[in-house]
Order: C-alpha cells, then structure tokens, then sequence
C-alpha cells in the first residue's frame, strides 16, 4: 500500500442553528486519512462524532451550517475534490461510487417498501448505466456472497430479514461501486454482542481483501482497538486525543480516553469491572470555560476550568492530546493511570 | 405540568385570535345586530350600502342582522356536539386503551363501526325521525350530531392511551397501588392533552361542518337564524343564479373562516405532537440574514465561511 | 390476508348495524314519527300506499318486534325496500336508475381529487421551506369551504355571469336524447365539468395538506438520507420518500370517503344533478321515509365497499402487511 492520503480535513467547524442561536457541535477538528487506512472516532453521543461525518459528506440535516475549514478529498481519477465548494451534481456523482455511508440503524437505512434486490439495482444502475440488468443482478448475488448472504435475499423485503442480515446487507450495499472510502456510523451498536463480533471481523477481512479506507463511528472504544489504524476520540466537538490504535489502547493519556476505555468490556477477553465516566455528556449550549471534559474529570485542577487545552502531538510520537496533565508546561506529577502503559488488556488475555 | 405561555407559532396565533373573535360574537352578536333579522321592510335585493353593510335579501332583509345573531346558534350548537362527542370519546378511548382485552376489542369494533358508517346521511335519517319540536333544541341536535361524531376522537385517544399505559410513570403508579381510575385521570389524562384538544376541535369542525349543512338542507327550523339557514334562503331563492353575492357569500365565508381558525390551532398541535413537522425553528429570514440558502436541501448542508475565509488558497 | 378478512368483517357488522337502526329508528323513536306520517298522508296517496308503509314499518301489525325484524330482513335479502311515498315507485327501481350518476360524478372527482392532491403534497412537502409553504393558509381555507357552498359560488361566477359552463343538470335536456351517441355523451361531459370541480376543489387541500405533513414526517427518516447518500438523483429520492408517505393517505382513505361521500352528495342538489344526493333531498322534504331509508343504506354499502377497496389497495402497496406464510 501506498501513503497516498484519501481525506483531508483543516480546521473544520459545524455549527447548529443560524446567527445568535448556533451552537458549536464541531470545532476546529483536522485530521487526514491515509488510503485503505482505518480511522476510529469515540466519543459519547453528542460528542459531534457523527455530526462530524456527516459534516465532512454534507449530509448533515437542518439545521446544521458548516461555518469553516476545509475539506479535501483524493480520489482515484477525479484529482483533488473540494466538497465544501463542489456542487451538488459534483457531490452526487462522488457519492457511494468513492464515498459509501453505512448507518446505525438498517432497519430504517432501507426502504420498507422495497426489494432488497431492487435497492441494489439502482444504485448500480444509477451510476453506471451501461450495466445490463442481467449485469446487476450477477454484481448484486456476488456483493451479498462477500457478505456471506445467500442470493435468494434479494427477493426479500427489509422487514423479512434479521438485524444482522440487513446490516450485511447494508455493507455489501455500501461496498457495491467498489468506494474508497466508506463511512461507519455505529454499524453494529443496535446488534447484539454475537452478531457484533462476527460484522467486525468480517468489516476486518473485507477491507484487507478490498482495500477501502474507513471512518468507523462508535462509542465502543474496545472494538476499534481490533479494527482501526488510528483512533480519533472526541468530546463536546472537539478532538481531545488521537494516537494509533494500539498506543491509545495501551497508553491512554486523556482522563476522558480513560473513562471510555472504562466503560466497555473488551471485545475479546474477560470481563473485566465497568466504572463508566460520572456525570452527563456536556451541554453544548453551555460549555464551561476551560476544558470542556473539566467538571467531569477526576484530574482536574484550576487550570483546567480556565483555559481550553491545545491539541499537541508529543514529541517523538504519533499521539497528540489535549489536556493539561500532559502539557509541558505542568510541574506535578501526572496520575500513575494516565502516565502508565496499561498491560491488562493488551493483545486479548490468555 | 407545563404551564401554557403565548405560542410561539404564528399559525396558532392567528387561529386563536379567530377563535376569540367568533367567541366574542357568539357572545355580543344579538346586541351588535343592527336590524331585526325578520324585519323584511327595507329595499329588496339591494348591494351593500351604508344603511346595510351587507346588503338585503330578496325578502328585504337585512344580510349583516342574520349574519350576527346566527352566529350564536351556530356556534352553541357546534360546540355542545363537540364537547358532548368527546366525552364520549374519552370515556370509549381511554377506558378501551386502558382496560384492554374483550372489553377493547368490543369497543373498538363500536368505534370503528361508527367510523365507516358515513356520519351526514345517518344524522339527516335520524333528525328526520325527530319529532318536529325537537329538531330546534340545541342540545337536542348537538346530542344527535356527537352521536355520529365521536368514533375519531375515541380512536386517536385509544392508541395514545396505549402508548402510555406502558411508560413508566404509569407503572410505577400502579405498583404503587393507586386506583385504576385515579391512574386512568390523574396520570395518563395529563399526557393525553394535546390529542384530546386537538380532538376536541376537529369535532367542533366537524360539528359546525354538519350542523350547517343540516340547516341548508332545510332540516332544522328555518325561522331560526344560523349560518345553515342563511344559505338555505339563498339557495331556495336562487340568489348565486341572481349574481347576490352579497346574501350567498358572507354565511358561507364565515363556516370557512371559524373553520380554518380551528385548523390553524390544531396544525400548532400537530407541530406540537409532531416535532419534525416544526422548521427546525429557523425561519427564512433567519436563514437568508445569515447568508445561507432560503430553503434547506437535503444532502447539502450549507457551508457558511466565517471565521476563516479565503485561508491559503 | 388475514388483516383484509379483519377489515372484511367489521364493515359486514358496519352493514349489519346500519341495517338493524334502519329497522329500530322509525318504531322506537319518541313521538311515533310513522304514525304522524300516515296520519298527514291520508286521502293524499292511495289505499294500497298507506297499507304498504304500514306494512314496512309495522304499524297497527300487532306483531312482536323480532317477528317484524324477521320479515324486514328477508325482504331486505330480495332486494326490496319498500315504495317510495312520492314517486310512488318500489325504492330500489328508483335508486338503481339514479344511482349512476352519483357513482360517475363522485367517483370520478375523488380519485381526480385524490390525485392531484397527493401529487401536489408530494412536492410541497418536498420544497418545505420555500415560497410554496405561503399556500398552507389558503388551501386550509379552501378545505374549511363547505362543499354545497363552493359549488353556489361556482356557479354564481362561472355558469350564470362568465357562460363558461351549464347551470344545472347532467345534459342538455332540449337537444339531447339518453343512450349511446356522441351528442348524448359529450353534453355528459361538458355537463359534469363545474360538479367534479366543485368537489375536488374542495377535497383538494385536504389530501394536500395531509400528504405535506406526511412527506415532512418521511423526508426525516434514514432511508431518505441513505437514498442521497446513494447518490441518487432528486427525482430518485422524493419517489423513495413520497411511496412511504402515501402510506397513510391511503389508510386515511376509508375515513375520507365517507366524508367525501356526504359533501358530494349535497353538490348534485346545488347543481340540480341527478343523484342519489338530489333524490336525498327531496326525500327529506317530503318526509318520504321508504325512499330515505333505502337511500342511507345504498350511500351506507358504497362507503363500505369504498373502504374495502381503499384497505386492499393499502394491502397492495405495503408488504409489510403481508408478511406471515412466507419468509424467516
């Protein structure tokens, strides 16, 4: 694989609401993706992890503005694509032929009324018009073997299917124009843990055999450990610590990567005690000043309540974060939980 | 609870404003009057003039007297039935979504039954049956007319006491050990409020839309002054063939606008049950003082540089 | 299936229990309203028609009241509803030979009505937020009109000043004879024109303003997202989001039509249009019970089968309410 970079994304904000009544969901967040890359973004709901995605594809509904930064993607055979300033027939013809969604829900992400076959058929005949339909049907029994789905559930409605089959389907829908990039907003949360484990790994296998670069979407910091190259966490819109996957989940740094990591029991391994992060996720309209996780954070000092900590990469790493306890300009000692590697959960327990 | 404050949708508003308007004039429209509305003395088939802003019948009546004093009869009427066909909705609804089982399927069968069954022509065989004092007694014909007008009501009301029976609240009420009734009143009431007076006015519509027609038909006392007997007159005189726009138009305006004073508030109800029926609370105006587009399209947000523009191009 | 049995039998208890209070009403409604009748039509009609009334309605029979429910149903079976007072004709002669036009004009301006309201909701829904919203206050106006109401001023305006239509009737009844000839059909036409306007103006908005709703409510689910995110066209993406949205329309149908039926009914009396609705009218003038009775329950059956037919075609469109033998 090449290094060549799919997404670029600069200081980047989405704002809710028009004039005095906008209420910042993303803020100043940038990053860039490499192609075939996987990238995790964690957070809790509200932290803008979605509204983020949906940001950088202009998906975002009403009444979401986006109000700076830019975005850059690099396509195969369409050079740089700027789609803040792209129209929208521009923005329709890169859609799910080089950026594909896959959304939380397949339930709701499929039409009711529809075939799942007929689904597949015009997506593809959308946007490729010299497919036959003989063509179409042979390229949709093929997308539902990679998913592992007999072709006779293309005659089947959605309501026909289990949860886990029309997430399935859903991925080798979104797979169909072969994008690369594809967009994963919480694909397995409505799943149980069993089917959950199973899309993850099968996700894994499909991306080495395919190539794809992916923004994964959870709140599950212990599945992306397994999936992502690099992990991306958020809170009140803003990025507090990013790292590879293995870094982040052997040496968090931010008390609230902590709390996350906390939260969730390992995707492979044993239970081990759940303690959660106190308190609720912060309310945009109102965020204290400071830093923003501060009245939640058991590491807090005045400091922390005063001034917003930066994004900084630490020296000689690929892990940047935004806290205090990590800044050099702090004197005390950092907590022995957040200085520490942690070795219990790493590479899955014997 | 939440307590009421002044909507903030503008619909609603205006609707109410309506409402209050034809309150008022249920209320002050015999004195207001001008004319004896029987008085058939003046100038016939005249067009509106000072003396008569509405002008006059082929009679030589005065249109605005009858407009006025109608008013009332239709009104109290529209909203005995109204009020009359929730109750019984209520008592249907709620008792069928609560208590469930046979005792719901039978009644819902009822309601359904009264639903299909199409309600004027039932209402005009029934108050041909009346006895003919009857047919001028208001809370005779309310009655009659939220006889054949409940069943929506009960409907509506029934799925959303459904709905609620299982939350929470209600549970822990019943675990608790509150009485049935005082869960059904105390507890699911409350929350049944914006359906019920949405419910509540759809019937009123639905009442003066019938007790209207009852009239024009002919089959209430056409010596009483209602907006029905007003275009009753009209019709049996051929005063639209006549060109009387002045006699034809303003009874039949006036059914319209007490009826789309009430659909305003409900579509504030709607907006109110419904949130996606809400703009998002942002106006066109908001939108366009902001520089973003008039109208929000699906699957391309608006980008809007502020902060940073230009940047390094 | 089983949902369409459901829906089959309620409207056969519907029918029952219009039947039933077609029955009861006239005998147990205070006042004795049948002896009044017979009372003021005497020496007015002939012998055998006071006997014939009283037959029907049992008066003076002595009989116990299921013996006469027995009677009434199984006359009821052949087809027999009694002579009509007026016309001194047996009812359901009466009704047969009428009973077209009202199906013609009616079933022709709800499914027009039905459709374009729909089609324009669609859109207006779609565009929420532009210039087409400033119709809402208007068309709600326009639904509030009552239909009798719109139909005088119609008239008023375009038949009895501009001369663009007829004033009343159903054909030129100076030129035109009845039967299958192209004068006779196209005076038909031109004579029903001002009628179904009428009526599917004022049944429009109503559609209109309940498809808007729906498809506000539709364009907010994911798999209207996911239809953009498809990256299909605009055109694509209504269709996906308006074949939901009519979901409820249609369901609303069977509650619609009976409304629908009712206001329509009163257009043929302003249009003086041959009909059940005008005979409807003139049966309740002249207190012609036999003709009232057999006029509720025919306008009762076409409702009902309407309903049927609006259930079937909801059937149709939803799978959802299929599912069951197959599948899993």
């Amino acid at each position: 694989m090449t290094d060549k970079t799919i997404l670029e994304v600069q200081n980047f904000d989405v704002d809710y609401g028009y004039g005095d009544a906008a209420v910042r969901a993303v803020s100043d967040v940038s990053f860039t993706l490499g192609a075939s890359k996987v990238l995790g973004v964690a957070g809790e709901s509200g932290s803008g992890k979605s509204t983020l995605v949906y940001g950088l594809t202009r998906l975002l509904r009403e009444p979401g503005v986006i109000v700076g930064g830019e975005v850059k993607f690099h396509l195969d055979g369409e050079g740089e694509f700027d789609i803040l300033s792209a129209s929208e027939e521009e923005i329709r013809k890169i859609r799910w032929s080089h950026i594909s969604i896959v959304l939380q829900s397949a339930l709701s992400a499929l039409n009711p009324l529809r075939r799942i076959g007929r689904e597949f058929d015009e997506v593809l005949r959308v946007h490729d018009a010299n497919l036959s339909k003989e063509q179409r049907r042979e390229r949709s029994e093929e997308l539902l073997a990679l998913v592992g789905l007999r072709p006779d559930r293309l005659r089947r409605f959605p309501h026909e299917l289990s949860g886990g089959q029309r997430q399935r389907i859903m991925i080798a829908m979104a797979l169909a124009l072969r994008p690369e990039l594809v967009i994963m907003d919480e694909p397995t949360t409505a799943l149980d843990v069993v089917t959950q484990r199973e899309i993850v790994s099968e996700l894994a296998e499909l991306r080495r055999q395919l190539g794809f670069a992916m923004i994964f979407i959870t709140h599950d910091l212990s599945l992306l450990v397994e999936l992502a190259d690099d992990i991306m966490v958020m809170y009140a819109g803003q990025i507090v610590e990013r790292a590879p996957a293995k870094e982040l989940h052997d040496a968090p740094r931010h008390p609230y990567t902590l709390g996350l990591m906390n939260s969730f029991p390992p995707l492979h391994g044993e239970r081990t005690e759940l303690e959660g992060i106190p308190g609720s996720p912060p309310d945009l309209k109102a965020l204290p000043t400071g830093c923003p996780f501060s009245p939640r954070c058991a590491f807090a000092m005045d400091k922390c309540r005063q001034e917003r900590p930066p994004l900084v990469l630490e020296v000689g790493t690929e892990h940047s974060v935004a806290c205090w306890l990590h800044d050099s300009s702090y004197q005390g000692a950092v907590p022995v939980e957040l200085s520490k590697r942690l070795a219990k959960n790493s590479g899955g327990a014997q | 609870m939440k307590h009421l404050q002044l909507p903030k949708s503008l619909k609603v508003r205006v609707g109410l404003a309506g409402l209050g308007i034809f309150i008022l004039l249920t209320i002050i429209g015999p004195w207001i009057a001008p004319y004896d509305p029987n008085y058939t003395g003046f100038a016939q088939n005249a067009s509106p003039s000072w003396n008569h802003l509405l002008g006059t019948t082929i009679q030589g009546q005065d249109v605005l007297s009858q407009l006025l004093i109608g008013c009332r009869s239709t009104m109290v009427v529209s909203f005995i039935a109204g009020f009359l066909a929730t109750i019984i909705s209520i008592v249907i609804g709620v008792a069928s979504g609560y208590v469930g089982g046979k005792a719901d399927e039978g009644l819902s069968v009822l309601s359904n039954v009264f639903l299909a069954i199409p309600g004027l022509p039932l209402l005009i065989v029934l108050n041909s049956y009346l006895p003919a004092g009857q047919q001028t007694n208001p809370l005779v014909i309310g009655s009659v007319i939220a006889l054949t007008g409940w069943a929506w009501g009960a409907r509506v009301l029934r799925a959303q006491t459904l709905s609620l029976r299982d939350r929470d609240f209600v549970e822990a009420a019943r675990i608790i050990g509150e009485k049935r009734v005082r869960i059904m009143f105390g507890e699911i009431g409350p929350n049944l409020l914006p359906i019920l007076t949405s419910s509540l006015l759809f019937t009123i519509l639905y009442a003066v839309g019938v007790y209207t027609t009852l009239a024009f038909l002919g089959l209430t006392n056409v010596s009483t002054w209602n907006w029905g007997t007003m275009l009753y007159w009209a019709q049996s005189n051929n005063a639209g063939l006549a060109g009387e726009w002045w006699w034809v138009g303003p009874p039949g305006i006036m059914i319209a606008l007490i009826g789309t004073s009430l659909a305003l508030i409900n579509f504030g109800i709607d907006e109110f049950i419904n949130p996606r029926l809400r703009a998002g609370g942002v106006s066109a105006k908001i939108r366009r003082a902001s520089g973003a587009p008039r109208r929000p399209r699906l699957g391309l947000t608006p980008v809007l540089h502020k902060s940073t523009e230009a940047g390094s191009r | 299936m089983k949902l369409l049995l459901r829906r089959l039998g309620l409207y056969l208890i519907t029918a029952w229990v219009a039947i039933t209070a077609n029955f009861l009403l006239p005998r147990l409604m205070p006042g004795n309203p049948i002896e009044q009748l017979i009372a003021k039509l005497q020496g007015r009609v002939t012998p055998q028609m006071i006997r014939a009334i009283k037959l029907q309605f049992g008066q003076g029979l002595n009989q116990p009241l299921i013996v006469q429910y027995g009677h009434y149903m199984s006359g009821l079976f052949h087809g027999q509803l009694g002579e009509s007072i007026t016309l001194a004709q047996p009812v359901s002669q009466v009704l047969g030979g009428e009973i077209w036009w009202t199906i013609g004009l009616i079933g022709t301006a709800a499914v027009l009505s039905f459709l374009i309201g729909t089609t324009l909701g669609v859109i207006f829904g779609w565009r929420r937020g532009s210039r087409l919203d400033a119709v809402i206050p208007g068309a709600t106006f326009l639904q509030s009109l009552p239909y009798y109401f719109l139909g005088t001023l119609l008239i008023m305006f375009f038949a009895a000043k501009m001369h663009w239509f007829p004033i009343e009737g159903a054909y030129d009844t100076g030129t035109q004879t009845q039967g299958w000839n192209w004068g006779y059909i196209l005076s038909v036409l031109r004579y029903s024109q001002l009628p179904i306007i009428s009526i599917v103006l004022s049944s429009l908005a109503g559609w209109m303003l309940g498809m808007r709703n729906m498809m506000v409510t539709t364009i907010s689910e994911d798999f209207v997202l996911m239809a953009v995110a498809k990256g299909l066209p605009r055109r694509k993406v209504m269709w996906h989001a308006a074949r939901n949205a009519v979901l409820p329309s249609v369901a609303n149908l069977a509650l619609t039509i009976g409304f629908l039926v009712s206001g329509s009914l009163l257009v043929e009396q302003v249009f003086n249009y041959p009909g059940v609705g005008n005979l409807l009218v003139n049966a309740v003038g002249n207190e012609d019970y036999p003709l009232l009775q057999g006029i509720f329950l025919l306008v009762t059956f076409t409702v009902l089968g309407a309903n049927f037919l609006a259930d079937a075609l909801y059937y149709l469109l939803d799978p959802r309410t299929r599912v069951s033998g197959q599948a899993q």
